[in-house]
């Protein structure tokens, strides 16, 4: 019975033009935006990849000099990208894509593509995502928001009931047909998706983000088919079901992110550029724990006497220069743990509030994953700032050894040259493991999980006292 | 008679929508967003008025620091002058000045681009883009959500709401067979039709100048900018008369009411997400912006090119400022190689910045154009220019912090060629940048609101011609 219910809802939504238009332009609006990312990947990931190597470059052929001169030079650290990347660019418009790695400071990353882009953009980017997030829950919308209410209306609700069909056996048939419909309309976009990221270099080891990806996006779906089956069981007629279901996609797809936004601003501001900088800067100045940078280096330097064994600078068998270089970074770094930490912190105050707010919208639960499984999420940007800046404290602890050990007492006058240079490997970003996405995603899939629980218990529930009659 | 079936119509429609609970709701929603969308464009707002007042107050301190530590030199003349004497210390390192885009009075009604690009720069004798590329610490998923603002309820929320009171106009009618009625009864059809349109329009009109004054009085204070705020209600008024005569035109077709939702909801989608989403993403394929990454090496290829040949650009540099090599000039100081190196590295540079902006107002071009195909687009520019919070003005402010960075660096530049040391008197002469409204908004709304509001009429004028011949059975 079930299979004749479905087969008979596929037939009737494949014939159906109002659906098969909608559908249509779905399909032709989701292969536009796999066509543009994948253009768009070959272009930038080629040119990250060519501007790190040549930065690279400059730093190995940076000529004879002293390492602090060098360390002042210092490097950058492009963000890669991968494939996932254009399928939901998430925050990448607003995040920069390079930061320079130099002596004494954390630089934040610069280069927000958003800035170069008009208002326009923040209507949405069509990628495939966007599509997916907005686009399709409609398309189940005008799937399904007739499916009972409209068989009540025309009578044949009553027929199909007195021959005995169960509601939950008729539930589950419509949600079966429409998830076919679905699925035939779709799936050769699927198909093609797959190819693109098996043909685009680095796209293989994607494939299981990929699959992950299908099944969210497609529990996505089966949320709003459910909820609509049950908006569509108990309606008092076909335009108040479609006017709740196109309300509440409004709503849980428009409003409630930018609610969120606004909240987590309220909630935990974040603090203002000068504000930072100001902080940073009194610690910097003052130190940490309120001992000043000039006591700890004179604290250091009796230290360092001590342990030598000699009474004057001049004596020490190292260059003390290169220690007080070493000190400063140490007391730089702690400093920067502290302010960075603090603002990492706010972040994840506020990342928390659009968690809490996914309760209230399968688009957000749906997006924050996507972007997760897509690479462009903010863990995703912290990451590559933390390797970054590990990076850099490594470069730098290299210049300062070199300094302490190897220029004797004469420091300005040391040179160092290629042989230096090239202990400095050039930066290299290390994605998070699929593992570790998982992990990451596991509180966003275990939201839409309960939408789901809560949109089918809701449908089974909506049809138990199915109404025959339009009262 | 006429006049007496509008009447009648009208009066019993206005008691139907008065006793109608999804009209109140829809409208109560509206209401309550509209407000919470005030009060938080509001705060947003206060916020960055008290960031703008506080940003020189530390310069101010540092100034008025160093110009004691000179006029106390100076006083005594005792030794050297003090290292803060020197122009190019203060210019490069210890002074700064904030340059700062004041908000407009409607600025709490849209956020705009003001969520993306700085409203400050922190201006030194550095090159230009040591620090246009700085930008204010923001979460990037809020600015990936956006903000709630007055201008999103405007824009995206009002059109659902008209076309939720307006969808079933006629066609609930005609379902429930009162068309047939009132034809028979002989009363003119179109007149039924309009008074019914009236009474739902004039709660809507309600609406709109309750959402209006919230708008006013919770969002915006300070001195209140009629002309602005004349232009944003008609603003908001042709975008719901749009909507709301394309609800009529759509019902004119004589379709059931789940179609017309249908329609409706297809296009609202196509016009306010669809067509804007293309349209941006159409823009930057057709001028991208050159790549920031490739700017970054370059930048590093040619400040690398310039340190190298320190003495020639030192030579290349009188050669480009011959005013400044002749009285008694200091080509041998620290801070003249330092001028002289940045002058190489901006001329390097420079073809590839001209290239960022040629590209940018390209694509603002094509969007300003472009905008014309979606009312949604159309308004949303409307409402930004008006708030002040639109990219152009952004681009124009950039233009006057790089004016303005060009009279501060003169400033040092020719002390510390000449090599005269900075006097007490001279702390005050440093200076200050004020932004220099050029508003235009006028000129820059009105032309789209005309358009949309003639687009408007043709839609009436078709959808009277079609509900004039609407089919009774």
């Amino acid at each position: 019975m079930l299979v004749v219910i479905a087969r008979k809802e596929f037939l009737m939504l494949l014939r159906d033009g109002r659906v098969t238009w909608s559908a249509a332009i779905l399909a032709v609006m989701l292969l536009a935006a796999l066509v543009t990312a994948g253009v768009r990947y070959q272009a930038i990931a080629g040119e990250r990849v060519r501007a790190q190597a040549v930065v690279d470059q400059q730093w190995r052929e940076q000529g004879e000099k002293n390492p602090h001169a060098a360390a002042h030079y210092g490097l950058y650290a492009f963000k890669p990208v991968t494939p996932l990347s254009f399928f939901d660019t998430g925050i990448n418009n607003f995040t920069g894509v390079s930061i320079w790695l130099e002596a004494h400071k954390q630089n934040m990353a610069e280069g927000e593509p958003a800035r170069d882009s008009t208002a326009i953009s923040r209507f949405g980017e069509l990628t495939v995502a966007f599509t997916l997030q907005t686009l399709l829950p409609l398309l189940v919308i005008l799937l399904t928001f007739a499916a009972f209410v409209g068989e009540r209306e025309q009578g044949t609700l009553r027929q199909t009931l007195s021959m005995g069909v169960s509601p939950r056996t008729l539930l589950f048939g419509k949600a079966l047909g429409a998830a076919l419909a679905l699925t035939v309309f779709l799936g050769p976009v699927l198909i093609c998706g797959l190819i693109v990221l098996l043909i685009v270099p680095g796209g293989v080891h994607l494939i299981g983000h990929a699959l992950v990806l299908t099944v969210l996006y497609a529990v996505y779906a089966a949320v709003f088919l459910f909820l609509t089956l049950a908006v569509s069981a108990v309606a008092d007629s076909t335009r108040t079901a479609l006017v709740v279901m196109v309300g509440f996609w409004a709503v849980t797809n428009f409003v409630l992110p930018k609610v969120a936004a606004d909240f987590a601003v309220r909630l935990q501001p974040t603090p203002t550029l000068v504000a930072f900088q100001k902080a940073l800067a009194d610690d910097m100045a003052n130190g940490l724990n309120g001992v000043s940078p000039d006591t700890l280096i004179a604290q250091r330097r009796e230290q360092t006497l001590k342990l030598y064994k000699v009474e004057t600078l001049e004596k020490l068998p190292i260059n003390f220069q290169g220690v007080v270089f070493s000190l400063q970074e140490q007391m730089g770094n702690a400093v920067f743990d502290k302010h960075f930490g603090m603002l990492a912190n706010v972040m994840a105050a506020q990342t928390r509030v659009y968690e809490i707010f996914s309760l209230m919208s399968p688009r957000l639960a749906t997006s924050l994953a996507s972007m997760q499984l897509s690479g462009t999420s903010l863990n995703d940007h912290e990451d590559y700032v933390r390797q970054a800046e590990l990076f850099r404290r490594a470069m730098i602890d290299k210049m300062n050894q070199a300094i302490t050990f190897k220029s004797g007492p004469n420091q300005s006058e040391y040179r160092a040259g290629p042989a230096l240079w090239a202990q400095i490997g050039g930066f290299e970003y290390h994605p998070p493991s699929f593992g570790v996405v998982i992990a990451r995603i596991a509180s966003n899939l275990t939201v839409l999980l309960l939408w789901l629980v809560a949109a089918v218990t809701a449908a089974v529930l909506a049809v138990r006292q199915l109404r025959v009659m339009v009262s | 008679m006429a006049q007496r079936t509008f009447r009648i119509a009208f009066a019993l429609e206005w008691t139907l929508v008065l006793r109608n609970r999804a009209i109140w709701a829809v409208l109560i929603l509206l209401v309550a967003l509209a407000g919470l969308a005030a009060v938080n464009g509001h705060e947003r707002v206060a916020a960055m008025r008290m960031l703008v007042a506080g940003l020189n107050r530390d310069e101010v301190q540092t100034q008025t620091a160093l110009k004691g530590s000179v006029a106390r030199w100076e006083a005594s003349r005792q030794g050297e002058p003090p290292t803060v004497a020197n122009p190019g210390t203060v210019g490069f390192s210890l002074l700064s000045h904030y340059a700062a885009l004041p908000p407009m009075p409607l600025a709490a009604l849209a956020v705009g681009q003001s969520d993306v690009l700085p409203s400050y720069y922190r201006v030194t004798a550095n090159p230009t883009y040591t620090f246009l590329a700085a930008g204010e610490i923001s979460n990037p998923l809020n600015a990936l959500s956006g903000s709630f603002d007055f201008a999103f309820v405007i824009v995206f929320i009002l059109p659902i709401v008209i076309v939720a009171i307006t969808f079933d106009l006629v066609s609930r009618e005609k379902e429930m067979g009162v068309i047939g009625l009132v034809a028979a009864s002989g009363a003119s059809l179109t007149r039924v039709i309009l008074a019914k349109a009236a009474a739902r329009g004039v709660i809507l009109a309600a609406a709109l100048v309750l959402i209006t004054l919230e708008a006013l009085t919770l969002g915006v204070d300070g001195p209140p900018d009629v002309l602005a705020g004349l232009l944003w209600f008609v603003a908001v008024t042709v975008y719901a008369v749009f909507w709301f005569v394309l609800a009529l035109a759509v019902n004119s077709t004589n379709r059931p009411s789940v179609t017309n939702g249908v329609i409706l909801a297809n296009i609202w989608l196509v016009l306010v997400v669809v067509t804007p989403a293309f349209i941006g993403t159409a823009a930057n394929a057709l001028y991208p912006a050159p790549s920031r990454v490739a700017l970054t090496t370059e930048m590093r290829e040619a400040a690398e090119e310039a340190d190298k040949a320190a003495a020639s650009s030192r030579e290349a540099y009188f050669f480009d400022h011959p005013e400044l090599a002749g009285k008694g000039a200091n080509p041998d100081g620290f801070y003249v190689q330092v001028l002289a190196t940045n002058a190489a590295v901006e001329r390097a540079v420079s073809p590839l910045l001209t290239e960022f902006d040629d590209q940018a107002r390209k694509r603002e071009g094509i969007v300003a154009a472009l905008k014309f195909l979606s009312p949604a687009l159309l308004v949303d520019n409307a409402l930004t220019v008006l708030a002040g919070t639109d990219g152009v003005r952004f681009s124009g402010f950039v233009r006057q912090v790089v004016e303005f960075h060009r009279f501060w660096r003169q400033f040092f530049e020719t002390r510390i060629v000449d090599g005269t040391d900075m006097t007490a008197r001279s702390f005050d002469q440093i200076p200050t940048f004020q932004y220099q409204s050029n508003d235009n908004s006028l000129i820059a709304v009105s032309l789209p609101l005309a358009a949309l509001a003639l687009l408007a009429s043709i839609l009436l004028m078709v959808a009277m011609r079609r509900l004039a011949r609407y089919p009774v059975v």
